[in-house]
């Protein structure tokens, strides 16, 4: 019964993880920039979740580097489904200046479905709320699917 | 009162002001001038030099041939904007231009990876092949050549 009253609410608020994989720090400062009261995303809803397990949206930063893979990816299994998972900045997309490094073990979607691409070197704040805004949209698709085949 | 409502004073006051948010996706917002955003690639102006891929700091420049006609060669040029540092130098060392870093910062998210790709086609004629030089000028040149150098000798060791 109060089923539809937790999706609709539950989509108001996706509560982000932000998982750096050997990042250089620059995406993480416009994340966190992105949270603070000037670009506001909590006004959407954003907030930083402190465990995966409460959380919705995980932000990948960084090329995924050989000793921080395995950890990135148990982590990512501990967010519950509808989850989506957005890659922050070039560097968990591609690589960028690294690839072919002998520690950097390549793209992200190597490894999960990655649903947001969002680029840049660094992200501009207002591209990551846009891309935290598509993420948004498509966890709600996510749990409408959800609610519709598997469960009820 | 009977205890102190902490930062009361500033409650009050803030609660008139205006907010410091910049409210974005509701209200229009522009990159300051000169901001290095989407790349835009123009293709009729490409003469195919290459430096744009060598000087690619991210490697996210490709070029692969895609057709061919009598006189022309296609080629389509790819920017990976996954892959970019929007460093510029691409459009720096560019001699004719033809690349272009706009203030666009809207379209640089995307689902698919396609959204993330600039491609442009152009063409370039075919290079005719260079006509084999004949080869008699080159035997007497060689003849030559070994007697200056006696002459140039002698007079050297003539002034020392």
């Amino acid at each position: 019964m109060f089923d539809k009253l937790i999706s609709k609410s539950a989509g108001k608020s996706p509560w982000l993880f932000h998982i750096n994989a050997g990042s250089c720090n620059g995406c993480d400062i416009e994340l966190v920039a992105v949270l603070t009261p000037r670009y506001d995303a909590e006004r959407l809803g954003f907030r930083l979740a402190g465990t995966p397990r409460h959380a919705d949206i995980v932000v990948v930063s960084g090329p995924l580097t050989a000793q921080i893979k395995d950890r990135v990816l148990r982590t990512i299994e501990q967010v519950p489904e509808p989850r989506c998972i957005v890659t922050l900045g070039s560097c968990p997309a591609s690589g960028n200046v690294f690839k072919g490094s002998y520690s950097v073990v390549g793209p992200l979607s190597k490894y999960v479905d990655v649903d947001v691409d969002i680029a840049g070197c660094a992200a501009k704040p207002e591209t990551i709320l846009l891309g935290l805004h598509k993420a948004a949209q498509i966890l709600e698709e996510k749990r409408a699917a959800m609610s519709k085949g598997g469960n009820k | 009162m009977a205890f102190d409502f902490p930062f009361l004073k500033e409650a009050l006051t803030q609660l008139f002001q205006k907010s410091s948010c910049e409210e974005y996706p509701f209200k229009p917002k522009e990159a300051f001038p000169r901001f290095r955003g989407r790349i835009v690639f123009h293709p009729e102006k490409c003469i195919k030099c290459g430096m744009c891929e060598r000087v690619c700091a991210g490697g996210s420049i490709s070029n692969v041939l895609v057709g061919t006609t009598e006189e022309t060669e296609l080629y389509e040029r790819t920017f990976d904007l996954t892959s970019c540092t929007f460093c510029s130098y691409c459009a720096d060392f560019c001699s004719t231009d033809a690349i272009e870093l706009t203030p666009d910062f809207e379209h640089l998210m995307g689902t698919k990876h396609e959204e993330l790709l600039v491609k442009g086609v152009y063409e370039r004629k075919k290079r005719k092949p260079a006509a084999p030089k004949a080869a008699k000028p080159a035997a007497p040149k060689a003849e030559e050549k070994p007697a200056e150098a006696k002459e140039e000798e002698a007079e050297a060791c003539a002034n020392d």
